[in-house]
This record gives structure tokens, C-alpha cells and sequence, in this order.
């Protein structure tokens, strides 16, 4: 088979860090090549070359030489890399909030009238609707997603934002590369396999694709080829029948990971926070009469299909969406949703979409991790006549701050670092940081370890079990990540269609999960 | 330890943030024309020291931007309602027959005063139209305007010296302070060297303002506004009440632009009333984007060094323009550099939500 895409010898670095040290790196037409690499290895800055995207323009450029379908390429931007055939999903979303699912998927290859065509030219052509609507329901429906065309991308959640961008690229018929940046990370295990054999389809039409995933399973099942990046080199590449996982992580992070497992217990304690009849309405995410009890001292997973409420509950205790019902927190009924009183009373939440409530993007590492415990509790003040006009005590909050870029291991040039320079698995990290240093009682944690590498991973989920046993938090863990809620959960309730379905614990069998899911009614054993 | 700070980094990394297209451009323009002035055998040190008065007087009206760009309400548009309010309270001073620093300060009570009540409904209306705060500004502006017309016109003030000569009923256009507190911040502390005269008395006014915003920020309600105006999602999820937190800010710049207009109009002499509000907006918004600020966020510096480099070549067109052109040219060119550099950073700010 022909190399569609030939890297030589790429550098890049960003005023003078480099990001990239001399890559070669090919994919065959038809191929499946897989990219791994920790946080911060360089995944993503080879991804914005290959797409043309004008950060990379904007930094300088780059040394070296990347061919594609034998001719030398050099991108300025996006719509040089696509009119050439290459596509993109991105980790970060590249949609248009305003526009309809249907109009994101056919952006700038839409279906026109004919007639207007003949008579106005192609770009002043009337846009044929219904058409678009029709092949992009095509599109959505194979990867087995019913969604109505007509709904505005800012009204669905993230996984189906996700849906969306991969249907985009699905649904060209010139795309000679895909590049896919951690497409599967927003789905559950259901939806990842799906569109494994999507992929798996599309590299039999004779699409190059380079996956890249933090999933090392999913790399294993479908890649042809697996090149394995850590701190901007090409350490390792394995063809199919020699990956294995254990392998891969090792050459990822330089060393083995340990996995974070939490000792089994039975908690049988008074509850904490009590929900009666509680609903969210979260758009894409409701949750609908919800009765649960959440014991002291217990880490409780909440598992449920995209769209079934999962993520709503601590969006809800935060006041970001309308509720209903009763809440009983500590045996005080909690009357309005107001963010500030819940973190006061010693409630948090912490989001799911890191990047747009997660961060404070242009502020430094410091005032980040200070932010919250400092608005809310006034803690790292300064004293001073009026609390509201006091200023940051730096003589306590440097050595917290920096016990926290220690204790997490938060990869940053200073603490005074932007956090949008991060990479998303720090970003992370400094989320949980922030939560923490607010020392809530009650933690709501939303898909924490999303778009994070293995060895962050194991990091964040030990630092939970960690301060749920030493300092008696109490957690709420909404994850799709099944593994992770059996490893760190004493109890793990699955929801469906925004109620508890069912209530297990960490040791059932797969199957009872799967089952649960799906809304079905196995053998009852509840716990 | 590894994430300390390495020096020299920083400091290229901040060259390259402060120093950005349109400051180049303004910077070469301003150096041609203090050569021409100099080949014209002009008097550079008056030039000089009026040019710092210049500063000053307009500089106060610049910061009182700085507020609501940071809390994300956007650029200032409506700020005649802040003029207005300080305007207001200058008339009641000069009614009263106030004089002196006395008057000065008095003046500066009652714009404080009004200019808090109006920035609260000011405030109150920007919180409705979130994400149009400019465009709506701007007709709060231009509607509040004739209203006060109205109101100028029929006020009972009894103050002959500011009634229209003949009828004895509603206030002139111009209303002289030669015999309140003209000059008075300008003529405070004057420090003599030679030729040069530094207005340290006003720059200390300026310094202090300076100081006060700066020291505001770093204040847990200034934090608070800074994160609203970066991220509200965030703030929202970390127990800040937005509407209350835009809310101080339109109010704080509304009051600094009270201030503004009290310092501007003594140097300036007049009080001007009616339509002169309406204009005085953009010259202040194009020297805060001059200074560097993408309208997103702004720093005390970025509206002294806007302001100063805006100033400036408004203060060297006339009389350069006045020798080697036609006289007319400078208000031509004026308009061209106010209008141009808002156009250009709202182009920029596009460009930039492009590359998201």
C-alpha cells in the first residue's frame, strides 16, 4: 500500500519549549494508525500541523517535511487541509453552537436547488434543506444515533456534540485522511466500539486514519500500526499482533503505572444528603424524580447511557439549571439552589466540560486553585476591615499551591503559568485542586478523568480515594468509565432516563451493568 | 524547584503582548510628527508640558472604561451617562457658588452621588441585554442625551453666571469656571525646571486613580469581576452572583467617569452641556484600545500609554497641520485615527473568536 501521508524529520516548539523533536511518521491508505502519548507529549500540536491550524502559523511554523499523496504540503489554514481531503474530529469541538446539527454536518457542502445552481452560480445557490436534512439523519443514524437534524448544537450534551462532529466527517465523500483526537473520549463503552467499526469500515474504502486515544484497548482492537509519542519524540511504534497494552503504557510515561484500586467496605452510616422527587432539567441531560441517599463517608458512582442524567446532578446542586423537589443536606432541607450558600454549607461540583466552566483559561495556575475557596469561604485572605476588599495573602497561598503542583504532579513552567498553556490532563488537575482546596464535604465529580492519560488517570482517581479516606469527603463520582467506578465506588447506581434504575455493587458481574444500562430488570439483588 | 518562573522568558513573553500593531503605528506616526514639529522650530517644551496636561485630562475618562471591560460588559459606549452625572454635579457646585478646592471637591461629592444612582439603572438595563451591552450603551447614550437637553434647559438653577444671558431661563452651552475652579488641579504642585512645568499636583490625581484600580482588582470583588468577565459559567459555578458583580462594575465605572469629566472640564474651563456629551465616548474608547487592550480585558497601563500616544498627536496635528496644510486637515485626521482604531480592534476581536 501507498503512504498517503509521509512525515520526515518535524520539529516544533513554542517560543523556544520545543513541542516536537525530529517525528517520522507515516500512514498507508487504508490504514488505521494509532497515535498514543501522555498529556503534554505532543499529540495534539502534531494534529494542529497536519490540519493546517493557524496557531501553528501564528508560533512560527515548523521544520521539517510533510508529504501527502506524494506532494510536499505546507498548510496556512484549515480549508487547504480539507480541500485536499483530510479531515478532522476534534477533542475540543470545531461546531457552530448557533447552527442546527443538520447545517453543522453539511457546512460548506451543502445540497442545492439545481436551478438556482444554473442561474446564480454554485456559492449564491439556495440551500436544499431538506436534502441536508436527509443525508446528515443518514450520517447520525450510522453510528446508531437517533437525533432530530433541526436541534441547535448549543442545546445537546457533549457526547452528542461529539456525535455530530464525527458524523461531519463521516459523511464526506473526498476524505482521503481522518484524523480523529481522542473521538471516544466523551462516549461510553457502547458508543466507542460502534464507532470502532465505523472506523474499521471506512479504512476498507482505502481512508488513511490516524487515531489518536487515550483508550489503550480501543488502540489495541483496531489499529493497524501504533506509534507511541512521549515528550515530543517518537519513543516506540508496534505493528498489529505486537501491541499490547501493558507495553504501550510503559513506553507512554517512561515507567509502569500502578493502578489505584480502593479497599472494599460497607458503609452504613447516616445519609448526608438526601434527594426526594429531585429533577434537573439540564437540556440532553434531564434528570426526572430522582430518589437517592448518599451516605457519610461513602464514594457513590453514578453511571447511566449519554443523555440520561448523569452529569445533571451536580449542575443542579449548583443552581446552574432549574430544579424541583427536596434536597436534605445534612437533615436541613435546602430551599433554593444557590451556589454560593451549597459551598458555604460544603457542597461542590465540579464540571464535566473542563475547557468551558472548568478554568479560568488566561489566569495563572495560582489564582486558579485559590479562586473558589477564596470567593466562597474567604479563606487565603488577607484580614481587613471589609472581607469583600481584601487581597491575597501570596504568603499562604504559594505553599499551597505549590504542595498542590506537588502532590498532583502538575506538569507547569511556574505556578504564575497560564492555565490555558496546560495540557488538558493538568487542566484536570487543577480543577480537582480548586475543589479540593474549597474543603467541601460532599464532592460532585463529573467525568474527571476525560481526555486524561493513563498515568494522570490513576493519579486523580487515588487522590479521591485518598481524601475521601483521610479527610471524610464524601463523593459523588458521575463517570462512563464503568472500570474506574468499580475500582474506586462502594456503591454504584445506574441510572436510566433520569431516575436510579438500580443500585450495585462494585463486584457484580459486568452483565448486571450492561443490564442495568439498558434499562432492563435482571436478578434482583440489590444493595 | 522546576516551575519557578525563569526571567528572561517572561520578559520577551511580555514584549510581545504589550507591543501590538496599531501602538506600532501610532507610535511611528507620533515620532513623525514630533520630528516635523521639531524641524518647524516649534516649542517642544510647551508642547511637552501640555501634552501631560492632555494626558491627565483625558486620561481619567479612559480609565473609567477599565470597570466593565474587565467584568465582560464590554466596551463603555454609554459613557455620556457618566459625563452626564459629573456634569450634573459641577453645575450644582457652580449653583451654590462653591469656589476653589472647596468647589472642586464639592463638585466631585455630588457627581460621586449621582453618577452611583445613575450607574445602578445604567447597570440594571446592561444586565437585561447581556450580550449586546455595547450597542445598547450606545443608544442609552444617545437617548439620554436629548432627555437632558430637556432637562438642562428648564432646571431651576439660580446662578446667573450660568443662565442664558437674555430671558434668564435654562443653562448656556458653556458655562465658564474662571471664577470657581478653573485650572485648579493643573495649577496645583507645578514643578519648574527651566522650561518645563510638571502638573505634578494633577498627576498626582492621576497616579492615585491609578493606584486605586489597580488595588481594586487585586481586592476579592475585583477577582470576582475579572473571573465574570472571563469565564461567567465559572464564576457562576463557584457561588459569584453575576448580575451583582456587573452590576459593581457599571457603577464603579460610572462614577470614575464622573470624576473624568470633573477633571477634564477644569482644565478645560467650560462646563459643556447638550449635545458635547455625545461625542466624547469614542475618543476614549480608541485610546484604550490603542493602548493595547483587545476589549476583552484592560490593564491601568494599557489606558495611561493609550492615552498618552492618542493625546498626543491630537495635541501636534493642529499646529502641524495648521503650518503645512490646510487648517481643516486636523479635525479630518482626527476622526480618521478615533474611528479607525475602533474598527480595527473590533476586527481584531472578530479574527480572534475566528481562530476558536
Amino acid at each position: 500500500m501507498e503512504n498517503i501521508l509521509q512525515i520526515s524529520h518535524l520539529n516544533k516548539s513554542y517560543n523556544g519549549i520545543p513541542a516536537l523533536k525530529n517525528v517520522n511518521l507515516s500512514v498507508r491508505a487504508g490504514e488505521i494508525h494509532g497515535l498514543v502519548g501522555a498529556n503534554g507529549s505532543g499529540k495534539t500540536t502534531l494534529m494542529n500541523i497536519l490540519f493546517g491550524q493557524p496557531v501553528i502559523h501564528e508560533t512560527g511554523g515548523y521544520q521539517g517535511e510533510i508529504a501527502f499523496a506524494g506532494r510536499r504540503i505546507e498548510f496556512k489554514n484549515c480549508s487547504q487541509a480539507i480541500s485536499c481531503g483530510i479531515g478532522m474530529v476534534h477533542q475540543e469541538f470545531a461546531l457552530i453552537p448557533d447552527l442546527t446539527v443538520a447545517e453543522n454536518i453539511k457546512l460548506g457542502r451543502e445540497h442545492t436547488l439545481a436551478f438556482t445552481d444554473r442561474l446564480l452560480g454554485r456559492q449564491f445557490s439556495y440551500i436544499d434543506n431538506r436534502h441536508d436534512r436527509a443525508s446528515s439523519l443518514q450520517a447520525l443514524r450510522k453510528l446508531g444515533i437517533e437525533l432530530d437534524p433541526d436541534i441547535k448544537i448549543m442545546d445537546l450534551s457533549i457526547n452528542l456534540k461529539q456525535f455530530v462532529e464525527i458524523a461531519r466527517e463521516i459523511d464526506r465523500t473526498d476524505l482521503r485522511l481522518l484524523i480523529l483526537d481522542e473521538p471516544t473520549a466523551v462516549l461510553s463503552q457502547d458508543n466507542s466500539w460502534m464507532l470502532l467499526e465505523i472506523l474499521r469500515e471506512m479504512s476498507g474504502r482505502g481512508i488513511g486514519i490516524l487515531f489518536i486515544s487515550h483508550r489503550l484497548e480501543e488502540i489495541q482492537a483496531v489499529c493497524d500500526r501504533v506509534s507511541v509519542l512521549r515528550d515530543g519524540e517518537l519513543v516506540a511504534r508496534y505493528e498489529k499482533n505486537h501491541i499490547h497494552i501493558n507495553q504501550l503504557a510503559r513506553d507512554m510515561i517512561g515507567h509502569s503505572v500502578i493502578k489505584a484500586a480502593a479497599g472494599k467496605r460497607k458503609i452504613e452510616a447516616r445519609p448526608l444528603i438526601t434527594f426526594r422527587k429531585f429533577s434537573v432539567a439540564m437540556p440532553g441531560e434531564e434528570i426526572k424524580n430522582l430518589d437517592l441517599n448518599v451516605y457519610e463517608g461513602e464514594i457513590i458512582g453514578l453511571t447511566s447511557l449519554p443523555g440520561h442524567g448523569k452529569l445533571a446532578l451536580g449542575y443542579g446542586m449548583m443552581g446552574l439549571y432549574p430544579v424541583a423537589g427536596e434536597v436534605w443536606f445534612n437533615n436541613e432541607r435546602i430551599v433554593r439552589m444557590d451556589a454560593m450558600d451549597n459551598i458555604v454549607k460544603g457542597i461542590y461540583a465540579l464540571p464535566d466540560d473542563r475547557q468551558g466552566l472548568g478554568i479560568l483559561a488566561d489566569q495563572s495556575l495560582e489564582n486558579n486553585i485559590v479562586f473558589t475557596a477564596n470567593q466562597a469561604k474567604n479563606m487565603f485572605s488577607r484580614s481587613s476591615l471589609f472581607p469583600f476588599l481584601s487581597m491575597l495573602d501570596h504568603r499562604r497561598t504559594v505553599p499551597h499551591v505549590e504542595k498542590m503542583v506537588q502532590d498532583f504532579d502538575i506538569k507547569c513552567a511556574s505556578f504564575k503559568q497560564k492555565v490555558r498553556e496546560l495540557s488538558g490532563g493538568n487542566q484536570q488537575k487543577v480543577c480537582i485542586a480548586r475543589a479540593l482546596t474549597a474543603e467541601p464535604r460532599l464532592l460532585f465529580v463529573a467525568e474527571p478523568t476525560r481526555g486524561v492519560d493513563i498515568s494522570a488517570r490513576e493519579k486523580i482517581l487515588s487522590m479521591l480515594i485518598e481524601i475521601n479516606r483521610t479527610r471524610n469527603m464524601t463523593i459523588v463520582f458521575a463517570s462512563s468509565e464503568l472500570d474506574e467506578l468499580q475500582r474506586v465506588c462502594d456503591r454504584i447506581a445506574v441510572m436510566v432516563q433520569g431516575k436510579i434504575f438500580k443500585i450495585l455493587s462494585p463486584d457484580s458481574p459486568e452483565v448486571d451493568f450492561a443490564l442495568a444500562l439498558s434499562g432492563e430488570t435482571g436478578m434482583d439483588d440489590d444493595v | 524547584m522546576p516551575w519557578r518562573c525563569q526571567g528572561k522568558q517572561g520578559w520577551t513573553m511580555m514584549f510581545n503582548n504589550l507591543i501590538k500593531l496599531p501602538q506600532l503605528i501610532i507610535s511611528v506616526f507620533l515620532l513623525v510628527l514630533i520630528a516635523v514639529a521639531w524641524l518647524l522650530q516649534m516649542d517642544m517644551a510647551t508642547l511637552f508640558n501640555e501634552s501631560l496636561v492632555k494626558l491627565v485630562m483625558n486620561g481619567v475618562l479612559v480609565m473609567s472604561l477599565i470597570p466593565m471591560l474587565n467584568a465582560g460588559v464590554g466596551l463603555n459606549f454609554g459613557l455620556p451617562v457618566g459625563i452626564i452625572g459629573g456634569l450634573l454635579g459641577m453645575c450644582l457646585a457652580v449653583n451654590f457658588r462653591m469656589t476653589g478646592f472647596y468647589g472642586f471637591c464639592m463638585a466631585l461629592l455630588f457627581s460621586l452621588a449621582i453618577c452611583a444612582a445613575l450607574g445602578f439603572i445604567y447597570g440594571l438595563i446592561l444586565n437585561r441585554v447581556k450580550g449586546r451591552e455595547e450597542i445598547a450603551g450606545t443608544f442609552i447614550g444617545f437617548s439620554f442625551i436629548p432627555f437632558m437637553n430637556f432637562f438642562w434647559t428648564l432646571v431651576p438653577f439660580q446662578n446667573r453666571e450660568m443662565l442664558y444671558p437674555i430671558g434668564g431661563q435654562g443653562l448656556r452651552p458653556k458655562i465658564s469656571l474662571e471664577n470657581y475652579f478653573n485650572h485648579i488641579l493643573d495649577n496645583f504642585c507645578v514643578i519648574r525646571l527651566g522650561d518645563l512645568e510638571i502638573p505634578a499636583g494633577l498627576l498626582a490625581f492621576f497616579a492615585l486613580l491609578g493606584l486605586f484600580l489597580y488595588w481594586y482588582f487585586h481586592t476579592k470583588v475585583g477577582r470576582a469581576i475579572i473571573a465574570t468577565g472571563e469565564n461567567e459559567a465559572f464564576s457562576k459555578l463557584s457561588g459569584i452572583n453575576i448580575s451583582r458583580t456587573r452590576l459593581t462594575a457599571v457603577i464603579i465605572s460610572t462614577v470614575i467617569a464622573g470624576v473624568g469629566i470633573c477633571v477634564y472640564t477644569q482644565s478645560y474651563g467650560f462646563i459643556q452641556l447638550y449635545d458635547e456629551p455625545l461625542s466624547m465616548a469614542f475618543p476614549a474608547i480608541s485610546a484604550i484600545l490603542i493602548g493595547g487592550s483587545t476589549g476583552k480585558r484592560a490593564f491601568v497601563f494599557e489606558a495611561v500609554l493609550g492615552t498618552y500616544l492618542l493625546q498626543s498627536i491630537y495635541l501636534l496635528t493642529v499646529p502641524v497641520a495648521n503650518q503645512l496644510l490646510i487648517p481643516e486637515l486636523t479635525e479630518i485626521l482626527r476622526s480618521f485615527i478615533t474611528y479607525g482604531i475602533i474598527l480595527y480592534a473590533l476586527l481584531v476581536r472578530e479574527t480572534r473568536r475566528d481562530c476558536r
